[in-house]
């Protein structure tokens, strides 16, 4: 960014407020001495512990969004009693936090596991530091340990430093679970930060991105903002341009009553890249298994902020979007595209926060994923793929998080890993997988999910991404991969930023159905 | 005494009792109900996570939980008036539990002392804990093969107190002492993170089915209609 | 935020995005322009002009495939690519080009 001290006129110097304390990085930052920052080894290496080096913290939600979504607009005067009550609250309705705030007995299994520790540094990014943050004040409040033995036993009062160490390190977290695999007890970090931006909500320190996010989908329909008249325009556009390309009609339709299928798909698919290469796959796809289907301008999202900041009525009225379209629609199928949190939400809560979907046949799963839906036509003969349009490509499959660790597709546990694997492996010639300890049930987040896929926290998003950058170097080195295949709308935006800061060209990334949209071959069925 | 078995018990209600309101099982997971005691058990018995993880630290962590079982085991004369079937031959293996206990325990507290990440999270209350525990296996290892305590003596005296009839305690100071952290420890166990033992298996990550779009999960708290929104609501409406 | 120009102050967001989209003038998108680092050139006007034309119609920036399929009308095939977008605003086409615009950033999974 260029140089503009000049220009820009700050406001006047001034006292900050409480909540600008909270969410002004406290402590100058130091640089962390060892981290591998752009060099690529191809190894992943733990580091030594440091305090304080990533005390990064994103921009505070502006109060006109805040109460928009219910929350106060300020930090509340009682905010500290607010904070506890709220806490209470969540320690009877969530047996999760409530377990996993007493059984730790801080073994330091998870310390090294964490890409956002093994990328910054930071102790406090190790899960258990991180989780030790809440619990500080769950067990001065909440235990009698802590209220007799105070910081022996790591108890501490809820002070606006203590909170602003949640605001920083909560919004560290991307929610990925990596940390639970290793735990003994399956101690879940991602439950304890969506409980700690709950409560931080509750009493007026909302995240901007994510606020932001979730307002605009109740306003517009989706993420981006983008209105129903702007998608049909972009669509139209779209299915111009497919058609240039294959010189056959093939369709994207919106809000067409009566469409087998309505699908659901991140609306970054309509509007960035690559993603929207994926969505030119699903289109080949459905035009070529002449399967009809509809996306729908009032389900034109399939992303769900409402899980990242861990409020339950948030993410069951985004969710309930999609009940609207159903009833508008009336589909016999549901199938939901390329989005890793949307897939673990559609997957694991659609049907507890908005089913049950009686309406739907009960012969295909309810809701279904885009890789299932296209393997099952690989596999039956409805479409045929020509691998070899894919010669110029070796991929290799980065799982995403919430897809590996919080969702399944297929029958079997661990379809979703076996499943796009399938579809890539139809697709293409070559394929080759990363090192074991990074993918499948032990994936790297990509750097971005959880929230923080915004430009406030780019660092932590280059740092966060290196133990992944690492895995994927070293297949580069020594299997020539060139593409990084992802069903995700946010490792698909973050690898397109973080790719080019570690040397590597943004085309690497791309989505599973690009691939297929590569090798499908279209036209009259032999 | 009365201390741990109400406050172990008043624990567990509490975590049996707080809804889990949505399916969170860490995936892959089992698909069906009897996939679960498989894999809880696999992190009971062989610490199977931690084996992924970390195996110097699952050494240590299994040293001391097995030797700790075996400590117990050989405790059951004292419990029982008659040593229960299978567990006479216990005696005959002249093995130490005290000093695997001791063995995992030295590790778990030399770790929190040279690994930078296990020092970084360590309070007081974790190293207490440890240092409870080495009392504990080394003043039993002493009172049973160097102070030779009075075995018959102990017996009639935890008999007595199982039956409530108290009876005089021995007095050699090596028991005196192993019973009293004993004690000590059983009070501060359902205040601590000793609670792992209990809690395990009530953790919703490791305990539930992966059977979502088969099966609705219904909580009473979590199937209510969405909240009202207000200002959202308006403007939704404003957009449309 | 905000930056002064002319004897005149514009409120930005935190990211330095005009907040109000009607103050925008050349002059400011120059301004604007010039903070990045951008030296604007006819090209650059062309791709500015198409934003703000397809914001005031749609109220959101164009989709990325929008914007390239505009600029080979413009520039003709062999600049109509996402290459040559970068070349003209090298911090990318979205945040770049849309702030000069003074279009609102555009945020989501993008």
């Amino acid at each position: 960014m260029a140089d503009n001290e000049a220009t820009v006129t700050e406001e006047e110097p001034k006292v900050l407020t409480d909540l600008e304390k909270v969410g002004e990085p406290a402590v100058p930052r130091k640089k962390p001495k060892d981290v591998h920052g752009d060099e690529l080894t191809g190894s992943i290496k733990v580091p030594k512990v440091e305090e304080n080096v990533a005390n990064h913290k994103p921009y505070l939600c502006k109060p006109v969004t805040m109460e928009k979504l219910g929350f106060p607009a300020d930090l509340r005067e009682d905010w500290h009693d607010a904070a506890i009550a709220k806490m209470a609250d969540l320690l009877k309705k969530y047996k999760s936090l409530q377990v996993y705030m007493d059984i730790c007995v801080k073994c330091g299994s998870c310390t090294d596991k964490c890409h956002y520790f093994i990328g910054t540094q930071d102790g406090n990014n190790m899960p258990v530091a991180r989780a030790e943050l809440f619990r500080k004040v769950y067990r001065r409040y909440f235990t009698t340990e802590g209220k007799i033995l105070g910081k022996l036993a790591g108890a501490e009062r809820f002070d606006l430093d203590l909170l602003g160490e949640w605001y920083s390190y909560f919004h560290q977290c991307s929610q990925c679970r990596r940390c639970s695999v290793f735990c003994p007890y399956g101690i879940d970090t991602a439950e304890i930060s969506m409980a700690a931006r709950e409560i931080m909500d509750h009493i007026g320190v909302g995240q901007k991105y994510t606020n932001d996010i979730i307002a605009k989908v109740h306003d517009v329909g989706n993420n981006l903002g983008m209105n129903p008249k702007a998608l049909k325009a972009t669509l139209e556009s779209t299915e111009e341009d497919l058609e240039e390309e294959t010189g056959q009609k093939i369709r994207l339709p919106l809000d067409e009553v009566g469409a087998e299928v309505l699908m659901v798909t991140p609306s970054a698919d309509f509007f960035a890249s690559p993603h929207v290469e994926s969505l030119l796959g699903y289109a080949k796809v459905f035009h070529q298994a002449g399967i009809s289907w509809t996306f729908s301008s009032a389900a034109s999202e399939a992303g769900n902020f409402g899980m990242f900041i861990g409020n339950y009525s948030h993410m069951q009225k985004l969710a309930s979007r999609v009940n609207d379209a159903i009833r508008e629609i009336k589909p016999r199928r549901l199938v939901v595209g390329e989005c890793g949190h949307a897939w673990r939400v559609a997957y694991s809560f659609w049907n507890t926060i908005i089913g049950p979907f009686d309406t739907l046949d009960p012969k295909y799963k309810r809701p279904q994923h885009i890789c299932e839906f296209t393997l099952d036509l690989v596999k039956n003969g409805g479409i045929k793929l020509d691998k070899s349009q894919n010669d110029h490509l070796v991929p290799t499959m980065h799982d995403s998080c919430n897809v590996a660790r919080g969702a399944r597709m297929g029958d079997k546990p661990g379809g979703q890993f076996t499943i796009p694997r399938e579809l890539i492996k139809a697709s293409c010639n070559r394929y080759v997988d990363m090192d074991q300890d990074t993918i499948m049930e032990k994936t790297f987040c990509c750097g971005g999910g959880g929230g923080l896929l915004t430009d406030d926290l780019l660092e932590l998003r280059v740092q966060g991404a290196m133990p992944r950058m690492q895995a994927f170097s070293k297949v580069q080195e020594t299997h020539g991969a060139n593409f990084i295949a992802l069903i995700c709308a946010i490792c698909k935006a973050q690898f397109t930023k973080i790719l080019p800061k570690y040397g590597v060209s943004m085309e690497v990334a791309g989505g599973v159905h690009q691939l297929i949209a590569n090798a499908i071959e279209l036209g009259a069925k032999q | 005494m009365a201390i741990f078995v109400i406050g172990v018990l008043f624990k567990v209600w509490k975590y049996a009792m707080t809804p889990a309101p949505l399916k969170i099982p860490q995936t892959p997971a089992p698909v069906g109900a009897g996939g679960v005691p498989v894999r809880v058990l696999s992190e009971v018995v062989i610490f199977k996570s931690l084996f992924k993880s970390n195996r110097v630290l699952w050494l240590a962590g299994y040293l001391f939980h097995a030797g700790l079982l075996l400590a117990l085991l050989k405790h059951f004369r004292f419990f029982f008036p008659a040593v229960p079937a299978g567990f006479g031959y216990l005696d005959t293996l002249e093995f130490y539990p005290g000093l695997i206990m001791l063995a995992g325990l030295g590790l778990l507290f030399l770790m929190r002392l040279v690994v930078d990440r296990h020092m970084f999270i360590s309070v007081m209350t974790d190293y207490f804990l440890l240092l409870l525990l080495i009392a504990i296996a080394t003043t039993g290892t002493f009172a049973k093969h160097f102070f030779r305590v009075d075995i018959t003596q102990v017996k009639e005296f935890m008999m007595g107190l199982i039956a409530f009839k108290p009876v005089d305690m021995p007095t050699q100071v090596m028991f005196i002492i192993h019973f009293s952290l004993v004690l000590l420890l059983l009070a501060y166990f359902p205040f601590s993170k000793l609670m792992h033992a209990a809690g395990l298996f009530f953790s919703p990550t490791r305990n539930q089915v992966d059977n979502p779009r088969e099966k609705r999960l219904v909580t009473p708290w979590a199937v209510e209609k969405p909240e009202a929104i207000p200002v959202a609501e308006e403007a939704m409406e404003a957009s449309t | 935020m905000s930056f002064e120009l002319n004897g005149k102050t514009y409120e930005t967001d935190d990211d330095g995005y005009l907040v109000n989209l009607d103050e925008w003038t050349e002059d400011v998108g120059a301004h604007i322009a010039e903070m990045e680092g951008v030296e604007m050139t006819e090209a650059h006007w062309e791709v500015v002009n198409f934003l703000r034309g397809y914001y005031e119609e749609y109220n959101i920036a164009p989709a990325i495939k929008i914007l390239i399929k505009e600029m080979k009308k413009m520039f003709g095939p062999e600049k109509g690519n996402s290459a040559y977008l970068y070349d003209l605003y090298p911090a990318g086409p979205a945040l770049q080009a849309c702030k000069i615009a003074g279009l609102p950033k555009p945020t989501g999974c993008v």
